[in-house]
This record gives structure tokens, sequence and C-alpha cells, in this order.
């Protein structure tokens, strides 16, 4: 028990104290800044793997949580003089209201046509943005702090967030809440039959995963210094974030983290080098993990480690191969009832 | 403990099921049977919370849970399975029946709601079977693991939607069998089936209908001597038949299509198809 419970605790725990300690060993800006960067998007990922994943609600609207979050945050700090930490915060809350108030009329959709309202949605939160006099409108918002800028903060800031945004993603698969969600991802119906309230755990998941996204918007906001409704709110950020827990494994929890680890190096690394390329390699990863490895890298580890378990029992000698061979039919059709069915 | 009152559901124009009024004792199998189209899942489905009804009441120990969604009918003690079975596919056998533990009635952290859920494995004889996934069970074992999933709710009235169909002989008996342990630890089931043989082996109460109405309702052994129930499987019973007189001329019908109206054969009778005389 205790050994299974290492396993589970252990990796992310151990991860995540190499990172806490990195920047002590005086690592380059740019690579703090990559490292910045993932954080943030992997925050965001892992929040909609929440809905996306567990709950299997394809949204396409989180860019309206990330943009609200850091208009927030953007606003709270730069107009308010509210302590950042608080700022963010607030953002999050911002964002999973804003999740509540899409939620009540989308969620009355399923499948398609609740992601196609969330396009919907997602772009007119966009216009409306733009037009706003308070956001600054298309030509942007500056946020200013008094204290000077200082990229470790920011990089605890964003590790902290995406620790927690993990430790939630963990503890929701871990308990009631992610049974449920898992639930009504493979049939809605028959999980209402067994007493979830798919409606009431589908705004539930969205607005835990709004709050973790527009909390990401936040600290993006504040690195940034520089925010625009067309960048924040803009349907490419949609797709990211969206993009992410689709090629590291969908509905997992390592998967998420994997793909914003992926999305963060191209989009830091490779964009660099090759501007616009990296549209090109999500399309080419999409078409790939779709037609090959539903399951994303995750995915693709675990049918390797098949491949080697298996060649590895061929090599030991047929024998277990036999005495394995009994379970799976036992699997398949129960060791209580007859042959012909 | 559950009451039906003049409960009615129209499809448009169509009366699926109208005016229909019984009442489930505690403690009891309760079945409903009729010819294709009779409105035995549209009643069902009422009750179970799938349809609204245009009217009527439905009433759980005396409560009006008329038109409950489906969860808080789970909350309120009344349980389902389905036809054709939805178990959540990707899932463990095991996780399957914590879901219904979960979120049952008694809901529950999760030590508790786990040794929920293996007990109810337990009791359908699925417990050898926790680890595997739900879709690769044969029919037989994801009929019992509906049962298992609506049984880890805790209910007191089992909502059972033919639960045999698809099963072979032995399965059913089997099935039947477990029907009857479930019902003599004490939960009421409410039970729809197309086998004649298996309700008429199980139930202690007998409901039939007939283009949407109760056509009439008692114990198996009544229903399967009344006239009426023949007829409506059989068609009209030549003289003499069964010892009685009945008469040749067909009563008022409803003005259904007759060949959305498939023809049963009679309890005792062989399992073959019989035609009727409206053909």
């Amino acid at each position: 028990m205790t050994g299974a419970r290492l396993r589970i605790f252990l990796p992310p725990i151990a991860l995540l104290g190499v990172l806490l300690l990195l920047p002590a060993f005086g690592i380059q800006p740019n690579a703090v800044r990559l490292l910045f960067v993932t954080f943030v998007w992997m925050t965001a990922s892992i929040a909609w793997n929440l809905l996306g994943g567990f709950a299997g609600q394809v949204s396409f609207g989180f860019a309206v949580f990330y943009g609200v979050g850091a208009y927030a945050a953007a606003i709270l700090i730069d107009g308010g003089r509210l302590n950042p930490y608080l700022a963010l915060v607030a953002a999050g809350m911002t964002a999973a209201i804003a999740s509540v108030l899409i939620g009540l009329p989308t969620f009355r959709l399923r499948g398609p046509y609740f992601a196609i309202a969330t396009i919907g949605v997602s772009e007119t939160v966009r216009v409306v943005a733009t037009n706003l006099e308070f956001t600054g409108g298309a030509s942007g918002y500056r946020i200013t702090e008094p204290r000077p800028f200082n990229q470790a903060e920011h990089y605890y800031t964003a590790l902290i967030v995406a620790a927690l945004a993990f430790a939630v993603s963990l503890f929701i698969s871990r308990h009631k809440f992610g049974l449920g969600l898992i639930a009504i991802n493979q049939d809605e119906d028959a999980a209402a039959d067994t007493g979830v309230n798919p409606f009431v755990y589908k705004l539930k998941a969205h607005a835990v995963a709004a709050f973790l996204t527009g909390v990401a918007g936040g600290v993006f906001a504040r690195y940034a210094a520089f925010i625009h409704p067309n960048g924040v709110f803009g349907f490419p950020i949609s797709v990211q974030i969206l993009l992410m827990p689709v090629i590291g494994g969908l509905g997992t929890v390592w998967g998420p983290v994997i793909g914003g680890v992926v999305i963060g190096v191209i989009e830091e690394e490779i964009v660099a080098y090759f501007p616009q390329v990296h549209l090109l390699i999500y399309g080419l990863l999409l078409i790939v993990i779709v037609l090959f490895e539903p399951g994303g890298i995750l995915g693709a580890i675990r049918r390797l480690q098949r491949w080697v378990r298996r060649i590895r029992d061929r090599q030991a000698g047929k024998r277990t191969a036999d005495a394995r061979s009994k379970k799976p039919d036992e699997v398949l059709w129960g060791a209580g009832s007859g042959p012909g069915r | 403990m559950l009451e039906v009152r003049n409960l009615t559901k129209f499809f448009g124009g169509l009366a699926a099921v109208r005016d229909v009024s019984f009442e489930v004792r505690r403690g009891q199998i309760f079945g409903f049977i009729g010819p294709n189209g009779a409105g035995k899942t549209t009643l069902f489905n009422m009750i179970a919370g799938t349809y609204k009804p245009t009217s009527g009441q439905v009433l759980s120990c005396g409560r009006n849970i008329t038109g409950y969604p489906s969860f808080r009918l789970v909350h309120e003690g009344i349980a389902r399975t389905h036809q054709v079975v939805r178990p959540f596919r990707a899932m463990t056998v095991l996780d399957n029946v914590r879901v219904g533990a979960h979120f049952g009635r008694q809901g529950g952290d999760h030590k508790s709601a786990a040794d929920r859920a293996m007990d109810a494995l337990r009791e359908v004889g699925l417990h050898h079977l926790t680890d595997s996934s739900a879709h690769v069970l044969s029919v037989g074992n994801q009929k019992k693991l509906e049962v298992a999933r609506a049984l880890a709710t805790d209910p007191e009235l089992l909502l059972c939607d033919e639960i045999c169909g698809g099963l072979t002989r032995a399965e059913t008996d089997a099935m039947l069998d477990l029907l009857r342990q479930i019902r003599d630890r004490g939960t009421t089931i409410m039970y729809v089936e197309h086998d004649v043989r298996a309700i008429t082996a199980v139930c202690d109460r007998i409901l039939v209908l007939n283009y949407g109405k109760k056509l009439s309702e008692g114990t198996p052994n009544e229903i399967q001597l009344d006239p009426a129930v023949i007829e409506a499987y059989l068609g009209a019973a030549p003289k003499g038949w069964n010892g009685k007189e009945v008469s040749e001329g067909t009563p008022e019908k409803v003005q259904n299509d007759p060949a959305d109206i498939e023809t049963y054969p009679g309890a005792s009778a062989p399992r073959a198809k019989t035609g009727t005389d409206d053909e």
C-alpha cells in the first residue's frame, strides 16, 4: 500500500524539489524564461484536462478564462494597486465566475454542440474585450508594478501555481469527484442513473479548470507586463491549451504535464528560430496522435513498455507466456460463464 | 411503496401510455408485460425519470417524485438497470460499481464506498473480476454488472429493464435467482420483460399492458387465466378454449397500426411465433 503511494507521490515531489532548487545553481535567464512559460502552459493544460480529459467535455473556449484572468490581474495590480498574489487569486475567482455564466447555458448541449458553442462564446468575448474602454481596447493594457522586476519571483510563482494545479488534478483523479467526472465522460446518462448529477459536476469541473486557467493568465500578464485582447483572448490560445493534454495523454494526470513541456519548448525554442513553423508542428503532431496513438505521448510510452515486456517474456522462455495465456481468457469471458458466449 | 396514479404519456398525438394506475408493495417483484408497443418501456422510463409524464403522478412512500431526474431518484432510493447494458467501458468492474456506491443514497468517503462496492459485486457473483475492464465482460456478466452498480447505490426499489434479454436459458435462471435473492433481503423490484416465462416465474404480481392501457393485474396465475390477456397475446381464442366461452367479435381497438404490434406466444406455450387473427 505504502509502496503504491510512494510510486504516486514521490516523482512529483522529487521533480518539484529539483525545480525549486534549480535557480540556486544559477541557470541562464533564457532557460528560466523557458521554464516559466512552460509552467504557465502546463497549468492551463492541467486545468483543461480536468474538464476535457476527465469529464470529456471538449471546450474550445479556454482563452476566455486565460484572458479574463490576465485582465483581472492586470487591472487589479496596475489600477487597483492590489498585492499581486491576492490579485492572482482574484483573477482565478473572476475566471471561475465567468465559467459558471458560460457553463449554465452551454452545458445543456452535448458533445460537438458544446464544443461549437464554446467557440462562439470565446470569439464573442474577444470581440467585446477589443471594444471595451477599460481593457485598453485593441491597443492593449500595460501593467506597471511598484517593485522592480525579479525573474526568480516570477519563476517561483509559476512553478507553485503549476504544482498546485498538478496537486488538484492528482487529488481529483483519486477521489469521488474524479470518479464522477470519468463516469460522465464514459456515459452521461448511465452516470445520472447511478446518482451523478452531470450538470452540476460539469459546472464544478469547469469552475475549477477556469480558476486555474485564470491564475495562469494572471501569472503570464504580470510577467509580460503588457497584454492585449487579440493575444490573451485569441482563438490560438484556446487551441494551444486544448492541444497540450491531447499531445501528452488525454484524461491522465501526467499527460497534460508532458504536453505542457512539449508545447512550452516548441513555443519558446523553435519559434525563435523558425517563426510560424510551430503551427505546422502542432498540426503534424495532432494528425499523428489522432491517427496512431490516441493516448498521446503517455499512451505511446505505455505501448513501448508492453512491447519491451513481451519481448522480455519471449526471451525468458515459453513457460511464462503459457502460464499467462489463460488469464486474458478469464478476463475476457469471466470464469463463471460458459463457452459459446 | 411505489404508487402510480393515472400516468399518461403522449408522443405527439399518440398516447403511448394512457391513464395507468397501480401500486407496488414493499418486498414484491412487480412485473410489466405486454406485446410490443404496449407502452411497457414508456411506463418504465417515466418511473425511472427518463421521460416526463404528460399527466399523472408517481409517488414513492407517499412522496411525489413525478418527473424527478434519474440522479435524484437514486438519492430517493430508486435505481435502475438498462435494457442494453451501459457499463462505464474504460473503467474496471470495481470502479463501475464504486460510482454507484459513491453517488448513491449513502454516498460517502473512499474506503466505505469501496467496501460497499465489493459487497454488491459479491452479491451478484462478479467479485473475482474486479480488476478487469468492464467492456471485456461477457453479456451475462455485463448484465450482472448493471445489477451490481444499481445495488451499490443502496436502493429500496430496483427497476430492471429486460434484464434477461439476450441471455441463455441457464443465465436467465441464474439472473432470476439473483432477483429473488435481492427481493428476499428486502429490496423491492419492478421488472419489465418480454420473456413471459421469465416474468411469470419470478414475479409476485404482474401488470399487463396493451395499447398503452392497463389490461389486467394480478398474480402470475391470475393473469395467465385472464381471457383478455390471452386474447391480447394470441388473438381471440376459439370457442370453448380454456373451458370458457369467449365471444368472437374483437373488442374496440385503439387506432394503432397493427403492423407495429408483434405477437407473443402465451405464457405456457412453446416459444414459437404465433400469428394473430388481426393479421
